[in-house]
């Protein structure tokens, strides 16, 4: 090192310059040129999502393609896990503790219909909280309506639904067979499982719409949601008879009316034969009015935050 | 600092690599972006306190006592922009330079839209697209399945994408593994996927995110090509890199961030001439300095 050379490495002093707000927006207009950052107009995020509903179904349809491929039953642990998950209520809950028996004719089909329609819901749930946090390599390098993302993880859900439901028909028509369980015949209002499920999606992708801003924002809630949704498995009967436990109550009709339990019941109408779930239009009205109330909320919700999302 | 720890200037790319050609465009008086007084702040999680040297020692009662009192150290606010504006013209391709965590990268997204500003404002002609090498898309997928995704995300429709599809395979040239999922992909074939993704959609504005460091020659060679294309189609080129060959010869102007501040715009020459003088010293005062230490 020679004496000539500068000894401490120069900058060039930051550039003073900032232009006149008026003169920028003038010459945005001049130009065409549109603000980024800002949230788009409620019309026209609406607009943009519709446009984007290739992608939202190639994500979804993806995602759940990808979910278990890790392992070499692959997509058969779609089918199986719901199977396990509710053998072993039914036997816990079933046949060990009995309380899923107490005001139920046939447990198997009851405890069946509510694991496999609560793990739909539980499912959304998670989907909506990953949905911003594990897709932000996606978020941070392409610009699309940022709701593209819960939506189309609920939607993964559903896909994985779907076959599920077959199989939860099928146990729940041979549970009927057995000499201990209630009867459970073929019906024409099995077709009304279809419009529960579709008020049941509705539902959880609002819900997923609402968790998907809160993690987004506050990723601590995230540690928050099993027990959340643990609770909320136990106060919607889904392993036993709401009207049985807490009918007494003067609070069991919060637990009867809440939305998880009404969906639980409008499946369990469908399917079912069921004395404790019999087929109710109050209970199909008031389903309808939660779907719509958070669907339309969460949505408002999460595109109130979309500018922020991105940003951690 | 990156660009002092190693003895050539330009590290990543032989100069030789690159024609010296200059690029051409016919650039225009319409302006595409406009950036005025932008600052970006990040919120950072699980950051430790910040300072010299490793931190105190303390039992294990002292530090479960002392969360809770300095809990605002878990969550930090990084200044990372701090009041740049400039305005870019359809067809110019700018180069934007700066050691390491200098904010070139943060400058670059929040002008693509997808970090908003704390502060200032962001104009944008039409919709653009960054291209970051460490955008992954979805490793456990296909790169066929990525193609689709990519070029839906990017606002293709689906026919446009199945008609680009062969453009892409051909241009990233990863072959028969286009059916395998990415996370098997080496680092090489997933950025050359990835830029051939980004670059199958035309943007207004194409950002380039030390992509090009990657690659052989001949990709680099067919990556310049896909860029003036974007230009010819009186789009505008962001392209930040480390390597000042590659910002020589694709940009004719160059902003040089420091410390998140813009200290230097104009034609790509003059601009190199002084970051390469700071880089030059940088290293001599490292130099110095690990003399003195022995």
């Amino acid at each position: 090192m020679t004496a000539s050379e500068p000894a401490t490495p120069t900058v060039p002093p930051p550039l003073e310059r900032t232009y006149d707000p008026a003169w920028v927006e003038e010459t945005a207009r001049s130009n065409g040129l549109e603000r980024m950052g800002v949230r788009p107009r409620l019309g026209e995020y609406l607009g943009e999502l519709w446009r984007r509903r290739t992608f939202i179904r190639v994500l979804a349809v993806s995602k759940s393609q990808a979910s278990n491929q890790n392992t070499y039953l692959g997509q058969v642990w779609a089918l199986l896990t719901p199977i396990l998950n509710a053998a072993v209520y039914i036997l816990i809950f079933g046949f060990i503790l009995k309380v899923g028996r107490a005001g139920i004719e046939n447990t198997i089909a009851f405890i069946v219909v509510g694991v496999f329609f609560f793990r739909f819901f539980e499912r959304s749930i998670h989907a909506g909280s990953k949905a911003i946090r594990s897709n932000l390599n996606l978020v941070r390098s392409v610009h699309f309506p940022r709701a593209v993302l819960p939506v189309s993880g609920v939607l993964a859900e559903l896909t994985t639904l779907l076959p599920a439901l077959v199989v939860m028909c099928l146990i729940a028509y041979f549970s009927g067979l057995l000499p201990n369980e209630g009867d459970v015949p073929l019906a024409w209002r099995w077709f009304l499982l279809i419009p529960a499920v579709i008020l049941t999606w509705a539902f959880s992708t609002g819900c997923a719409f609402i968790m998907a801003r809160l993690v987004a924002q506050t990723p601590d809630i995230d540690n928050l949601i099993p027990f959340g949704t643990r609770l909320l498995m136990y106060a919607s009967g889904v392993i036993f008879s709401i009207d049985h436990f807490l009918g007494s109550f003067s609070w069991g009709w919060i637990m009867k009316y809440q939305p998880v339990a009404v969906y639980l019941e409008l499946a369990r109408s469908a399917i079912l034969n069921e004395p404790s779930a019999p087929l109710d239009p109050t209970m199909w009205l008031i389903g309808l009015g939660w779907a719509i109330v958070f669907l339309v909320g969460g949505f408002l919700f999460f595109w109130q935050g979309e500018e922020t999302y991105g940003r951690n | 600092m990156a660009a002092i720890e190693t003895d050539e200037d330009d590290f990543e790319i032989d100069a030789e690599d690159l024609d010296d050609s200059p690029v051409t465009g016919s650039v225009s008086e319409q302006l595409s972006l406009l950036v005025n007084d932008l600052h970006i702040t990040y919120r950072v999680f699980g950051a430790k306190k910040v300072g010299h040297g490793p931190a105190k020692e303390q039992s294990a009662l002292q530090k479960f006592l002392s969360r809770g009192a300095s809990s605002q150290q878990g969550v930090r606010e990084v200044h990372a922009v701090r009041g740049i504006s400039f305005s870019a013209r359809h067809g110019e391709s700018i180069g934007i330079i700066g050691v390491n965590g200098s904010g070139k990268s943060t400058l670059l997204r929040a002008i693509a839209g997808l970090i908003p500003p704390a502060q200032g404002s962001v104009y944008v002609a039409g919709d653009p697209a960054l291209l970051g090498v460490n955008a992954v898309l979805m490793g456990d997928l296909t790169g066929e399945r990525n193609i689709m995704i990519g070029g839906l995300a990017l606002g293709l429709t689906p026919q446009q994408v199945k008609d680009r599809y062969q453009d892409v395979v051909d241009f990233a040239e990863i072959g028969e593994f286009v059916n395998l999922p990415m996370k098997s992909y080496s680092s090489g074939m997933g950025q050359r996927l990835r830029f051939a993704i980004s670059a199958s959609a035309v943007p207004d504005i194409l950002m380039i995110d030390e992509a090009l460091s990657t690659g052989d020659a001949g990709f680099r060679a067919k990556s310049k090509a896909r860029i003036n294309e974007v230009r010819e189609a009186a789009g505008t080129v962001f392209l930040v890199s480390h390597s000042l060959a590659t910002v020589k010869s694709m940009c004719e102007r160059v902003l040089w961030v420091h410390q998140g501040q813009l200290v230097m715009d104009g034609p790509a020459e003059e601009v190199c001439k002084h970051y390469r003088r700071f880089v030059v010293a940088s290293r001599e005062a490292a130099k110095a300095k690990a003399d003195a230490e022995k």
